[in-house]
């Protein structure tokens, strides 16, 4: 899921040259369009993963380790086989193997299904597991600290590792030369995904086929993963996912649960559905690590940037992939260097979240840039104009690096020329503030996706992808672009998404999905509304070549007279309906995306509560496809920016490394009354072909509100959540000394 | 949740039958937004569950101007009451904010001034803590930034219920039934601390209910609730003031104020009542008494950030009842 995910496409297979119809063409691309499945989500008619009930079905519950770390001695699950109603009861861990030890909370130790989710409950509390209890390193200050224990495999700190190298010797000496320089220590906490519905599956075995309902955003690598696990066929496997209610990119593959479904199913016999509790969901199915960054960076007295140095650190829990690059790749400092070291702790492992790495380091980097123009006593949006990466040969900016446009656009929308410098000096304890922030992200699709079309004799149509709906709107996506090819309404054509028996397509991840779909449904709807071209230009007496599907007709394109309807030309197939795949192919997607957000915020100063009066955003994704639902990823994601902003914190005990909120009480998440007005300008880009959005949006929603917070109250807060305690801390600092 | 029993008591009477005196095992079920919760948790295991609903639930007037509220009466209806809003806005005020409409329209007075600590060790069955008979408080060392800053434990929670509050600044009595009779104690005494109950924390028995809540005429009492919410819904305060002003005029002839969510107990602040007694109201009074109200505080590791939040209510709360726009 970083932007490396998707390998640079291979060369295009052979074929007509694709394009999208002309803009003054589209009936429906680019349209505001609501989602063709929300009627029957907003009345519950739409099942998802958690709502299918299958015949016998019994419900799965897992086991978990209180203990964040420690080894089983042993396990004993009869006693749950006699609590009545349980049908199976399985171990996981092998008390005398490799897979004694539990590296964190929650970890799955054994699991039962039982006829009701009571009797499962019941039974798993029956299981007897005796645990060694070693001490639990819960903090990356205990992991570092020099008396630790050293609880992992290759020690408590991964080697430091080198991301950008010029010699020592260059850093520092641009940092000697520059005017001013700022140095501090950042961080920002651990996130959870928090998918409203919580991981699972059902699955139901009929002999050594196996089908699995799952909760994924990835039904091809869920039947991948699930065939590995179980050593089947890929072919004997079928995953669905009608619905699914959200992922963030920690619904992947099968995961523990799904595969540990499968064999209790085949245990008991009988369908299983197993999901996850919301304090499991917190615990085993990732987050977004920490990171950490005592940076130094400085300015020449001219606002250019001269040299950033971080050494930089984090933990993804038990798990590596801490990582994050800065300084975030907006503007151009002279010289760089990062220094990273992973730090484990005993706590579930991360996993990608929506824009893995970038909302911390845009959030270290945006804040050191706020820094660096106050000491420059400069416009932190001057500054930030003065350094964005230099226009290409031709004086213009790359596509996908439209900040100088942008950033005076969104300026303009929130007032920005009402902006104090540093620090409401009004009366009264609510101060008020501005700040501002940039994003990048790349998106892009993959060459491997396949789309199969059907036209059906008596006019239907059928778009088969093994894409899945994450909730962006993929199906009338889907709908969109094949209706729109065959000239028909949306309600003509059906979108089958979400079956791995359907042809490829990659897992939604990276904001991938949209630069994969997009290209491919619209070939084999090409395809197959070409074939039924061929097989109608016969008796209208023209080359195929002439005909166009327009408002539900097929006919000569300069003679629009001559024709019929697309029905009556559906009729001339007989009984034979048309099937034509599609691959993915070069040219009618892209990737790279460039967006900034404005944040104007109420600080209560008394308190230390911040509140979030308006967020502006202006955000470029190629050629927007649907515009609500594009809309509605940049809600989305600057919602979850407000989250990881202000609320958000996984709250590990620090002396048990038992988290303290697995919960949706004391895990802060915006509710309806803390979500501002959203400001949303969303910028065409019809040449480029659609590029994804889910990722981008919530990537500058942190920065722009700290530095709205600094803005305000002249009070600077380098770590996130920027919670009342922070700022008031930040608050007294600044009063006796200063924090800035 | 583990299987229990269940009771639909049709009265006081009924209700008191049902219950047992030993603690935990036979709980009465209100509204349940408190309960189920802790059940679903393991924290609460009872056998058996009392059904309190259909206990009176109306909003009486008493022969000497007050009123008379039954237990079982929603937060919502409360909130909404003209009475309570006209006479006693502090009450009326903390039962609008409660959590969301959701648990306003559900949960019941009875319940909200009987709820269970929100302690997040005390609510989680995998930290055996001292209120649950383990043996120590994983507070002190803990995470206690939502802990308290007054008391000297042995356990640190601070009291849910934002209701308590006002009742105490009210002067408040409690009507309380079980099977010897009835009683009243008044709302500051119902609330003991840890060294007096660990394992709950008021004088109620288990086989005793709240019944009724008894609110004096407030005369010339100006009255009002601040809360400082950090999440404006779906949350708890991090500090809240509930204060009652008895006026002669301009001047203020008596005080009461009582701090929520800053110790085991709704907090009273005499030495606030003491600098407000004989002032008008006014910011510098109101600060003067903020500061004598978090004189004394002993913040934990955590949570020194609360005494500046608990100041803040208490100014903003007498200037609120005075009619002096705060923020
Ligand atoms: C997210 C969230 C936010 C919240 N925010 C707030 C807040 O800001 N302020 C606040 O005050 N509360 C808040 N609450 C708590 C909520 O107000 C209470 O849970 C609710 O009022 C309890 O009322 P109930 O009728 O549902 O009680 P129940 O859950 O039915 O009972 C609660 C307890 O009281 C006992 N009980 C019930 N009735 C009686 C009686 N008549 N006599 C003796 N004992 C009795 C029960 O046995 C149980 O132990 C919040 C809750 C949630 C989940
Ligand atoms: S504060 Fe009280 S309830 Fe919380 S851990 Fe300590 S003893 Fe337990």
């Amino acid at each position: 899921m970083a932007d490396e995910q998707n390998p640079p496409a291979a060369p295009p297979p052979s074929g007509p040259a694709r394009t999208w119809p002309p803009v003054a063409d589209r009936a429906l691309l680019g349209k505001p369009i609501r989602r063709i499945d929300g009627p029957d989500k907003s009345q519950g008619k739409a099942k998802y993963t958690y709502d299918i009930v299958r015949p016998g079905m019994l419900y799965g519950r897992l086991l978990s380790s209180p203990h964040p770390y420690a080894v089983v001695k042993s396990i004993d699950v009869t006693p749950a086989l006699k609590v009545p109603g349980v049908k199976a009861a399985i171990a996981l861990k092998d008390p005398a193997g490799p897979t004694a030890k539990i590296w964190y909370q929650g970890e799955e130790v054994a699991a039962v299904a039982a006829t009701t989710e009571e009797a499962a409950e019941d039974a798993v509390r029956a299981i007897k597991v005796e645990y060694e209890i070693l001490p639990a390193l819960a903090t990356v200050e205990q992991s570092m600290s020099a008396n630790a224990p050293v609880n992992f495999p290759k020690g408590n700190v991964s080697a430091e590792r080198l991301t950008l190298r010029p010699d020592k010797a260059d850093v520092e000496a641009a940092l000697k030369a520059s005017a001013h320089i700022v140095e501090g220590t950042y961080s920002t906490q651990v996130q959870t995904h928090t998918s409203l519905e919580t991981h699972g599956g059902i699955c139901e075995w009929n002999g050594e086929k196996l089908t699995a309902w799952v909760s994924t955003q990835a039904v091809h690598a869920t039947r991948d993963g699930l065939s590995r696990a179980l050593q089947m066929q890929q072919s004997d496997v079928h995953v669905i996912t009608d619905y699914m209610g959200g992922g963030f990119g920690s619904k992947l593959g099968p995961d523990v649960q799904v595969v540990i479904a499968a064999k209790l199913a085949k245990e008991a016999g009988a369908p299983v559905k197993l999901m996850l509790t919301r304090k499991e969901e917190h615990l085993i199915t990732g987050n977004r690590p920490s990171a950490y960054a005592k940076v130094k960076a400085g300015v020449d007295a001219q606002g250019k940037l001269t040299a950033f140095d971080a050494e930089t650190w984090g933990t993804g829990g038990a798990g590596q992939g801490a990582g994050f690059n800065i300084p975030y790749p907006v503007y151009a400092f002279g010289v760089l260097r990062q220094r990273h070291k992973d730090v484990f702790i005993n706590a579930g492992p991360q996993r990608a979240m929506r824009a893995p790495g970038h909302p911390q380091a845009c959030f270290i980097t945006e804040v050191v840039v706020d820094e660096l123009a106050d000491r420059l006593r400069m416009d932190p949006l001057e500054l930030r104009m003065r350094n964005l990466p230099p226009a290409g040969p031709d004086g213009q900016d790359l596509p996908t690096q439209q900040w100088r446009k942008y950033f005076p656009m969104a300026a303009d929308k929130i007032g920005w020329s009402r902006r104090h410098a540093t620090a409401d000096t009004g009366s009264g304890p609510i101060k008020r503030g501005m700040g501002c922030a940039a994003n990048r992200w790349a998106g892009g699709g993959s060459n491997r996706t396949r789309a199969a079309c059907e036209i059906l004799p008596d006019g239907g149509v059928v778009m088969r992808i093994g894409t899945q709906d994450i909730g962006t709107g993929t199906r009338t996506l889907v709908a969109m672009i094949t209706a729109e090819t065959m000239g028909l309404p949306l309600t003509a054509v059906k979108a089958a998404i979400g079956d791995s028996e359907y042809p490829w397509a990659p897992g939604s991840g990276g904001s991938t999905t949209v630069g994969s779909i997009s290209p491919t449904v619209r070939i084999a709807a090409e395809n197959a509304r070409d074939a039924l071209f061929a097989k109608v230009a016969p008796s209208l007496r023209v080359e195929p070549a002439a005909l166009v599907a327009k408002d539900g007709r097929v006919q000569v394109k300069d003679n629009p007279a001559k024709g019929m309807t697309w029905k009556e030309a559906c009729r001339l197939l007989g009984v034979q309906p048309i099937s034509a795949d599609g691959a993915w192919q070069q040219g009618l997607s892209s990737s790279g995306t460039s967006g900034v957000q404005f944040a104007d915020v109420e600080v209560d100063i008394e308190t230390g509560i911040t509140r979030v009066k308006r967020v502006v955003c202006v955000q470029d994704c190629g050629m927007i496809v649907d515009r609500i639902t594009a809309e509605s990823q940049v809600y989305g994601g600057i919602i979850m920016g407000i989250g990881f902003a202000l609320f958000e914190h996984r709250i590990l005990d620090r002396n048990t490394a038992k988290m303290v909120n697995p919960n949706m009480e004391f895990y802060l998440l915006p509710g309806m009354s803390d979500i501002p007005e959203i400001d949303i300008t969303l910028i065409d880009q019809p040449e480029r072909g659609p590029v994804g959005l889910g990722e981008p949006p919530t990537i500058s929603t942190a920065a722009a509100i700290a530095n709205a917070i600094a803005n305000a109250t002249g009070a600077r807060v380098r770590s996130l959540p920027l919670t009342p305690a922070a700022v008031l801390a930040a608050l007294h600092e600044e009063r006796s000394g200063g924090t800035r | 949740m583990k299987a229990f029993a269940y009771v639909n008591a049709a009265n006081e009477k009924e209700a008191i039958a049902a219950l047992g005196p030993e603690r935990g095992r036979m709980l009465p079920l209100a509204g349940g937004m408190d309960l189920l919760a802790l059940m679903k948790d393991y924290v609460a295991q009872p056998e058996r569950l009392v059904n309190v609903k259909n206990l009176d639930r109306t909003v009486a007037k008493t022969p000497d101007g007050g009123l008379r509220i039954g237990a079982a009466v929603t937060l919502a209806a409360l909130a909404q009451h003209a009475d309570v809003r006209r006479l006693y806005p502090a009450l009326a005020e903390a039962a609008a904010e409660v959590g969301t409409p959701q648990i306003r329209n559900v949960g019941t007075l009875g319940g909200n001034l009987n709820q269970r600590p929100r302690c997040w060790y005390f609510r989680n069955e995998e930290f055996p803590c001292l209120k649950k008979g383990g043996a120590r408080c994983f507070a002190v060392d803990g995470e206690n930034q939502f802990h308290a800053i007054f008391g000297d434990g042995p356990c640190h929670i601070v009291h849910p219920s934002s209701l308590a509050v006002p009742a105490i600044a009210l002067g408040a009595r409690f009507r309380i039934v079980g099977p010897a009779g009835e009683r009243e104690v008044t709302a500051a005494d119902y609330y003991v601390m840890p060294d007096r109950n660990l394992y709950g924390e008021t004088v109620l028995a288990p086989n005793e209910l709240l019944t009724h809540v008894i609110l004096p005429a407030p005369g010339t009492a100006k009255s009002a609730t601040y809360e400082v919410r950090f999440k404006q819904s779906h949350d708890w305060p991090l500090a809240m003031a509930s204060v009652a002003l008895v006026m002669n005029g301009q001047t203020i002839t008596s005080a009461r104020v009582v701090m929520g969510a800053v110790a085991p107990v709704p907090w009273r602040a005499e030495g606030a009542e003491a600098a407000l007694a004989g002032k008008r109201i006014s910011e510098a009074t109101a600060t003067a008494a903020a500061d004598a109200a978090v004189k004394g505080a002993k913040p934990m590791t955590q949570n020194g950030y609360k005494v500046q939040i608990a100041h803040t209510a208490v100014k903003r709360a007498i200037l609120k009842a005075g009619g002096i726009a705060v923020v």
